[in-house]
């Protein structure tokens, strides 16, 4: 079943993806570049703190309606008392809560990461129905096939340039726990730049996120951070 | 008006819907089992019953949010019948359609068609262009019965009473019932979505048959798609909110909701918000324009806002203290408010850009979405179900025993979806058939949600057999209405 009947893609995206040093299409924008001290990353906190507030928050909205069924059934019916204060004052306190949750979180988008530093190591990763080949050097589509062994240094800023040679996939990078620690996307024509470093040595695993027909479960590949 | 013939071809749609609905539980439970290794399909088997799944569930509930706004427009404006009717039909015949590709052709592109998955066939040839096909069929019939009812609308209110904007001035001279202004912002919403699933199909038919010789930007395909898949899925839940504006009160015997400065803003606001936040499907495409990805985020926290002060405000002030008379229909209405909610938190918490980089496509996706439809758009569009039988009947909904029901839902959906919230924040991924090894507790959490969904599939059929009796009633030759 692995075909993917290859000369449906745009022969111009091709070359595209050929020249893929030429920066033309580039993830990191010139506007607005900012220096950021990325902390260390801790992959299993963060996903843990995201699943606690989630949970926190569903569980105090089920006991909040439970409170309000409560109070609906037999009593004096005499309604809510001053609604409009209570509405105002709540829509103010949630635009509040969402304002300073985007302040905080904006400027962590992966698009500025790292955006003004030099990369050690520059990794040229091309998806396929259903497998990857990283190399150290620009990937040619009409011979590709051959990976390097890719080994990449702890604690420095390194770069993914990651495309498709047929549909979308993912390109999304495990740690050997398991945890989903950053991911782009691998998109025929396009070329995706992921800047990343690595707190952790190990090995690591590449999964795809991006369905991509009946082979994308078992499309993977690794490398180690040392 | 409410015709005897509305009734009727509501009545159709109802059964139809559930019929549909039920198959499809079955396939998802299916998958669901599979993941679990309970059961062993062929990966294609399960990528045909995964795009299935998909296409039918969000086919049949926009198509219940419409059924759902099409009867109750008919108290304010004249409807028309027949555009329902050729809607249906269309709808069949699309459904049919793709179902064929699926199950004969084994076509497993997903149901978002992702260019150019769908153009590297990997299943019988014909298959692509029919589910494409099938597909312009049942838009280009809701399509015309989306515009239709836009035009009942607006042969009675103007443009700018449909949005209610007089609302915003003192003492207006027309009120615009609410279920008129969410029916009109959710419409145009539909019907945008389902324009640019027109475009979509002519992209994909123009590189189809211009045997090579045109091929289209994966990028903007992506775009379209998105915006197409997610406007759709997200106005279906707006028009099950028109229901409940309309019929919670009703049905608590309460005094009906009124338009105001704040709802006419919060609808307002949200067309808006629907119709940018789609950007947030595309995070993790870095050459997209960052400033897109900014309003993305933007545009998908802010949509929280009149949903939550205005929409779930609206409902919690009427039931607090309020000395509810409780039946189905709106403690249906009012869990789907708490699910709706609940999904919305883990759909922002998705929504943030640094997040997403860790959530995008896990099982945090199916986790929030299947929150906000199965545990707040379906009992919407269920509650309508159940109030409009009981007047196709003639009785009152009973303020019997719907307990078991009630409980059995709760357990069966919030189960189900916490089993996907656990692998999510476990960074499991989204579309996998099975899952690799070392995501050892996967098979666990999908074998308890495959039962906590069958649990919820037994609520939701105790709610099919008090619904379907009453809705045949309509057709029954003494039926007046
Ligand atoms: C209790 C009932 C349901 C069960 C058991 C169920 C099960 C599933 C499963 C197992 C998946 C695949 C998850 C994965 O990505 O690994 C899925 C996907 C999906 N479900 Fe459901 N589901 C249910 C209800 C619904 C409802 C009510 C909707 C309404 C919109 C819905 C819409 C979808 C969609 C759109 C997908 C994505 C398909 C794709 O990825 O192409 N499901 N469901
Ligand atoms: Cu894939």
């Amino acid at each position: 079943m692995v075909n993917g009947q290859a000369g449906k893609i745009n022969p111009k995206f091709r070359e595209f993806n050929y020249g893929l040093s030429s920066g033309k299409v580039c993830l990191i924008t010139d506007a607005g570049r900012r220096q950021f001290h990325y902390n260390k990353s801790n992959e299993m906190r963060e996903h843990a703190i995201l699943l606690t507030i989630f949970l926190v928050a569903a569980t105090a909205i089920s006991l909040f309606f439970f409170f309000i069924y409560r109070s609906s059934l037999p009593e004096d019916g005499k309604g809510m008392v001053n609604a409009g204060k209570k509405r105002l004052f709540f829509a103010l306190i949630l635009a509040s809560v969402l304002i300073i949750l985007l302040t905080v979180t904006l400027p962590k988008s992966p698009y500025f990461l790292f955006a003004d530093e030099t990369p050690a190591k520059v990794v040229y990763v091309a998806a396929r129905q259903y497998s990857y080949t990283m190399s150290y050097q620009a990937i040619d589509p009409k011979s590709a096939g051959r990976s390097d062994t890719i080994e990449l240094p702890v604690n420095q800023p390194v770069e993914f340039r990651v495309t498709s040679f047929d549909v979308n996939h993912g390109f999304s990078i495990y740690n050997d726990r398991a945890e989903l620690v950053t991911q782009t996307q691998a998109m025929p024509g396009y070329v995706n730049r992921l800047r990343w470093v690595f707190t952790e040595p190990g090995t690591y695993n590449v999964l795809c996120l991006e369905y991509c027909g009946v082979g994308h479960p078992i499309m993977r590949t690794s490398f180690t951070v040392k | 008006m409410i015709t005897r013939s509305l009734k009727r071809i509501t009545s159709v749609w109802i059964i139809t819907v559930l019929v549909l609905f039920v198959t499809a539980i079955i396939f998802g439970i299916t998958m669901r089992f599979n993941q679990g290794k309970d059961l062993t399909m062929s990966p294609v088997g399960f990528y045909s019953l995964m795009t299935t799944h998909g296409i039918t569930m969000i086919g049949i509930w926009a198509a219940a949010g419409l059924v759902a706004v099409n009867y109750l427009l008919g108290r304010y404006v004249k409807v028309s019948v027949s555009l329902n009717v050729f809607a249906f039909v269309t709808t069949v015949i699309g459904v049919l359609m793709i179902w064929a590709t699926t199950f004969i052709g084994k076509y497993h592109a997903g149901w978002t068609f992702l260019y150019p998955l769908p153009l590297q066939v990997a299943w019988a040839k014909w298959a692509t262009p029919v589910f494409l096909f099938g597909l312009g069929i049942l838009g280009a019939g809701w399509l015309i019965w989306s515009v239709g009812m836009l035009l009942q609308i607006l042969s009675k209110y103007s443009l700018k009473q449909a949005f209610a904007w007089q609302h915003f001035s003192k003492n207006p001279a027309v009120e615009t019932p609410p279920l008129v202004l969410i029916s009109t912002v959710s419409l145009i919403g539909i019907i945008v979505s389902l324009l640019t699933a027109v475009i979509l199909l002519v992209l994909y038919f123009l590189e189809y048959f211009s045997g090579g010789n045109f091929t289209n930007d994966p990028l903007l395909m992506k775009n379209l798609t998105y915006f197409f898949g997610h406007t759709i899925a997200n106005e279906s839940l707006y028009l099950g909110l028109a229901a409940v504006y309309e019929l919670m009160p009703e049905s608590s015997g309460r005094p009906r909701f009124k338009t105001t400065w704040y709802v006419a803003l919060a609808w307002n606001c949200t067309l808006v918000f629907i119709l940018t936040a789609f950007f947030h499907h595309l995070y993790m495409d870095f050459v997209q324009p960052v400033g897109f990805q900014m309003i993305g985020q933007l545009a998908s926290y802010f949509a929280s806002l009149p949903a939550a002060a205005v929409t779930a405000f609206s409902v919690i002030a009427l039931v607090y203290r309020g000395r509810i008379r409780w039946s189905l229909t709106n403690t249906l209405f009012f869990i789907g408010i708490m699910g709706w909610l609940i999904g919305g938190i883990g759909a922002v918490i998705d929504a943030t850009v640094s997040n997403n980089m860790i959530l995008h496509n896990t099982l945090w996706v199916p986790a929030h979405f299947h929150t906000y439809n199965a545990m707040g758009n379906v009992l919407f569009c269920l509650a309508f179900f159940n109030w409009v039988a009981h007047e196709f009947a003639g009785t009152q909904a009973s303020v019997k025993s719907f307990r078991l029901t009630t409980v059995l839902l709760l357990i069966g959906g919030f189960g189900f979806v916490l089993m996907f919230y656990l692998g999510g924040a476990y960074s499991m991924p989204r579309r996998f058939s099975v899952y690799p090894q070392e995501f050892t507790h996967a098979a666990i959490l999908a074998s308890l949600g495959a039962w906590f969904a069958t649990v919820y599939l037994v609520a939701i059929v105790l709610i099919f057999a008090n619904i379907i009796k009453k809705c045949l009633k309509v057709f029954s030759p003494s039926f007046s209405s």
